[in-house]
């Protein structure tokens, strides 16, 4: 990350609708940008890099191609911000970039030496981004950088290959959205409003085929088959590999056997053989066959790589037992370690010791992700912490951000300008009517009076078995509890019930079709995915507020107008099948008729399917057409622009 | 040793229905029932509940039950009786009901007679100013009478229950098949609760919390929030489309307790009003703006970007920018109602853009 050398960076660009010349100075402390003539020397613009917080560039899509510096001095509060105009006739564009990537360069050194800087800076989220970004950069290379990068991301064209053979509904989208789009949308441009909603989708597939599978235990890995007394295997070179560097005993055996074995029988003899067990961990028992070639091996130690690379790590003093080995002076009392813990022999409990062994091995080939290499060695403040004995501590200091409740009812009870349509209707009311009707409710004579005391429920609940008829019912008003309406409250439930059935069962694949076919059914689905997304680059760009882009809003609401005739076309397509089923059915019907003379009474209605199911699943979507529509003639009409 | 000492068989408790509590919240507003009782009146209405206590009663001899009125300027228990001087009036007042009336179960009497002789209590305090000085009930005040009701019958039953485990496990774990299954039926009639959506929901969330349903019979008016509540309670709404068949939806509908509802398919209406009351005017809104800080709800940015309640000073980003046509500046871009995919025509405010 070292600055390159001082290359003659120069760029004409416009500052303050002036042309002129934008470099950086040779001792590469600044940015200049002289105006062009003699005229307006004195308007020359130096910008210290030391002082450059945040770097913003238009789009590489974009027609303009302007550079903000953020340029906040150590004194000032706000950063000042400087708008270059790349305006030279044959490359703005290169120019522009190779000027940024020398500051950003530039800026990253600086940073690198003022870690301070980085965290000072307030310029607003995007920079905070930004600081992150390259921090981790410097740290671990620019190789992971870009997963950070949205801009990054949505250029990688070959990232979002992959993305897609991995997620086919997301291939079938992208290419019917690509086929469908309007023609004005350049491919680049297609491409990128199509990423723009998905980039996290495509960091989380970045993060994932970035990661690399580790060393394992490969000897259990191997899975030597015995068929009719031989042995087959299949062992491919990386797990030989993989064998020697786990088990330097096996390429100790390699090498002072293998000219006189043959390789086969030497990998054959070896997973035979009892020093395989041994190293597997396993138990060695008598039945196992005796092997002289391989038995010599078996005291021998297979520990020969591992100790240099323990020696080298450092261990802190608090967690090191060694060290507390010594501090106890050599006398060792209390509980004594476990046993798989003690020095000793291995024959014990080998399972144990060869998967601890093998870990360790294993670990210490994994270059460790959460140190840097380059840190000092010693304790750091972290380790400290880590090591810390937290329950001596006292409480920690409660560090909670402090959130400032007002009192609420403050603005609850004051306003009453809302009035709902009930509280309409009471204000209407006569409180001293409501009053008088309330009391002589309750204290009427059905109620039971105090000294009756019993109150007849039978007869306040209003059901009369004997009387009531249904013919009775249509003369008299209906009253309370009366059969007619009994009636239709077993209706209302029942239909609850019913459509909560329906719920908690599910439909079953073929009636949620509704009738439709499953081709044309996936062919709606794809034209409903294809129109949500269409809608929702129609809303990003509409309430973006972004003038420059007014051209690509009025394209998007070509293809918008387009959806609607692709819906309408499925719908006329799952028409012409219905059609097709009825006629079908038609005929079949004659023909019975013909041969048997049987008439068979069918419905057409009961054939599914068909515009109408068509136009039923969609009529959200088309609704929100139409709403975008809309809107998007009101802000034209606004202006007073003629929509039509 | 403990298998010997045969004192095993006491700590096994019979496996039966576990008894049921059932809190009837009753909505006396005076306008709402003036305005219903052409098609139902109150003690109509009243009368209808008191055969669905009855039924709720005689289902298992533990079965308990308590009413609260949700008054228009208070909650006020009906059933049991708050302990209070206006029982000695009454003494003088008039001569105490017979009780011992041959045709009715004496449970049934005790409970019929009291809750009348509260709401005649109730009804008769209420003063014309009462009246007109406001239109709305107190509906989240009843609904936590309702559940600190439940809390205190829910630790009796246990502590009553004689096997060791403490109250507060009861309490924490409401599954627990042998402890008391409460539940609420919260009989509606007046609509407009905009202003008492916190406590409501609030209220609802504790319920959800000690797994109580929030059961819900509406005779009249609309409330967004009480359908929030049964719904997040996984409790039974219903709208009555015909009020004067009250007695059979309360049997039918409403009778099962907990444990019988495991093995039924609730009546519920599925669709769902998830909307929210904004705090700044009580508006319920469809799309709105949400502080990122303490998730209060507006209809449009507060004065200043200020939040109102938690006074953080919140950025608009570009939402609400003027649209990229080029046009005059528009106040706010909304979404209608319709272009949501939701089944129910509306959705939850969605964070601002």
């Amino acid at each position: 990350m070292a600055p390159p050398p001082a290359l003659a960076i120069k760029a004409s660009a416009a500052y303050k609708k002036k042309d002129g010349a934008l470099s950086i100075t040779s001792d590469q402390k600044a940015l200049q940008w002289l105006p062009l003539g003699a005229q307006g020397l004195g308007k020359a613009v130096t910008i210290a890099v030391a002082n450059i917080t945040n770097l913003q560039q238009t789009p590489e899509s974009a027609a303009k191609v302007m550079l903000k510096v953020f340029d906040k001095s150590p004194d000032a509060a706000e950063p000042v911000t400087h708008l270059f105009h790349f305006n030279s006739p044959s490359n703005p564009r290169g120019e522009a970039n190779s000027v940024k990537d020398v500051l950003t360069s530039l800026i990253t050194a600086t940073k690198a030496n003022d870690v301070g800087v980085g965290k000072a800076n307030g310029a607003g989220g995007a920079s905070a981004a930004m600081a992150i970004a390259s921090a981790v950069a410097s740290k671990q290379g620019s190789g992971s950088a870009r997963w950070y990068d949205d801009n990054a991301l949505k250029v990688d064209i070959e990232l979002q290959q992959s993305l897609m053979k991995k997620d086919p509904a997301l291939h079938r989208t992208y290419m019917e959205a690509r086929r469908t789009k309007p023609d004005s949308t350049s491919d680049s441009q297609f491409n990128s409003q199509f990423w723009s909603t998905r980039t996290s989708v495509l960091r989380a597939h970045a993060v994932d085929i970035n990661q690399k599978k580790g060393a394992y235990n490969v000897l259990s890995a191997v899975k030597p088959r015995q068929v009719g007394g031989e042995l087959k295997m299949n062992i491919s070179a990386e797990q030989v590999q993989l064998i020697f560097s786990q088990h330097p005993l096996v390429k100790r055996v390699y090498d002072e056997n293998v000219p006189k074995l043959n390789e086969t029988e030497f990998w054959s003899r070896f997973f035979l053989s009892r020093l395989f067990k041994k190293l597997k961990g396993e138990r060695v028992s008598e039945e196992d066959g005796t092997d002289p070639t391989f038995d010599r091996y078996l005291d021998a130690s297979n520990d020969t790589s591992l100790s240099p690379t323990l020696l080298g790590l450092h261990i802190p003093n608090t967690i090191n037992l060694e060290g507390n080995e010594e501090n106890q002076g050599g006398m060792s009392r209390g509980n004594r370690a476990d046993f798989t813990m003690r020095p000793g022999s291995a024959a014990k409990v080998p399972i144990v010791r060869t998967l601890n062994s093998l870990s360790e091995k294993l670990m210490a080939h994994v270059a460790p992700s959460d140190i840097d290499p380059a840190a000092p060695i010693g304790m750091d403040e972290e380790t400290f912490n880590a090591l810390a004995l937290r329950d001596l501590q006292g409480d920690p200091e409660e560090n909670r951000i402090m959130l400032n409740i007002k009192e609420q009812s403050r603005f609850f009870a004051n306003e009453k300008s809302t009035a709902s349509a009930e509280s309409a209707l009471y204000s209407k009311q006569v409180p001293s009517q409501v009053q008088s009707a309330l009391r002589a409710d309750i204290d009427s004579t059905g109620m039971g009076d105090h000294a009756g005391g019993a109150f007849d429920l039978g007869s306040a609940i209003g059901v009369l078995e004997e009387s009531d008829s249904e013919e009775e019912e249509g003369e008299k008003q209906p009253h309370v509890g009366s059969k007619a309406s009994i009636a239709q409250a077993q209706k209302q439930i029942l239909e609850g019930i019913k459509a909560r059935r329906m719920e908690i069962d599910g439909s079953d694949a073929q009636s949620s079709l509704c009738g439709l076919s499953q081709k044309i059914f996936d062919r709606l689905t794809l034209t409903h995915a294809t129109t949500t997304e269409f809608l929702h680059h129609f809303w990003v760009i509409f309430l973006s507020g972004d003038a420059d882009r007014a051209g690509e809003l009025e394209r998007v609401v070509e293809t918008l107008e387009r959806a609607m005739d692709r819906i309408n076309s499925v719908a006329a397509d799952a028409e012409k099948e219905k059609e097709e089923v009825i006629l079908k059915q038609k005929q079949h019907i004659r023909d019975v008729w013909e041969k048997t003379g049987k008439k068979t009474h069918w419905n057409s209605n009961s054939v599914g399917g068909g515009e109408k199911i068509v136009k039923e699943m969609m009529e959200p979507t088309i609704r929100t057409l139409q709403t975008a529509t809309r809107e998007y003639r009101k802000a034209l009409s606004a202006e007073g622009i003629d929509a039509s | 040793m403990d298998s010997v000492d045969a004192t095993e068989h006491y700590d096994t408790t019979i496996q039966g229905v576990p008894p049921s509590l059932l809190v009837i919240v009753l909505d006396t507003n005076p306008h709402a029932w003036a305005l219903l009782s052409p098609t139902l009146p109150l003690s109509k209405a009243i009368a209808n509940i008191l055969v669905f206590i009855n039924a709720h009663l005689a289902a298992n001899h533990a079965n308990q039950v308590a009413v609260v009125a949700s008054h228009c300027h208070r909650a006020v228990w009906l059933y049991p009786r708050a302990p209070s001087s206006s029982e000695d009036v009454e003494m003088t007042d008039q001569t105490p009901p017979d009780l011992n009336d041959a045709n009715k179960y004496r449970p049934f009497a005790l409970i019929e007679d009291s809750l009348l002789a509260s709401l005649r209590d109730l009804i008769a305090t209420t003063t014309e100013d009462d009246i007109a000085t406001t239109n709305t009930t107190q509906m989240a005040g009843a609904l936590t009478l309702a559940l600190s009701y439940i809390n205190r019958a829910t630790v009796n039953f246990s502590d009553a229950d004689s096997s060791s485990k403490t109250a507060s496990t009861a309490i924490e774990n409401p599954e627990n098949t042998s402890s008391l299954q409460s539940r609420i039926l919260v009989v509606s009639v007046s609509g407009d609760l905009a202003h008492q959506y916190i406590p409501i929901m609030n209220t609802t969330f504790a319920a959800q919390r000690l797994r109580v349903p929030i059961d819900i019979l509406k005779l009249a008016g609309d409330t967004v929030f009480l359908q929030q509540a049964s719904d997040t309670t996984k409790g039974i709404y219903m709208q009555l489309s015909n009020p004067q068949g009250l007695l059979q939806y309360l049997m039918m509908a409403f009778l099962p307790d907990q444990t019988s509802r495991k093995h039924l398919v609730p009546p519920t209406q599925q669709v769902v009003d998830f909307r929210a009351a904004c705090f700044c005017h009580r508006r319920v809104v469809d799309v709105g703006f949400v502080c990122s800080i303490c998730l209060s709800i507006f209809c449009s940015p507060p004065e200043g970007a200020i939040c109102l309640t938690c006074s953080t000073h919140l950025a608009l980003g570009d939402y609400g920018a003027k649209p990229a046509v080029v046009a005059r500046k528009k106040k706010k871009k909304r979404r209608i109602n319709g272009a949501m995919e939701t089944p129910s025509g509306s959705a939850t405010p969605a964070p601002v853009e």
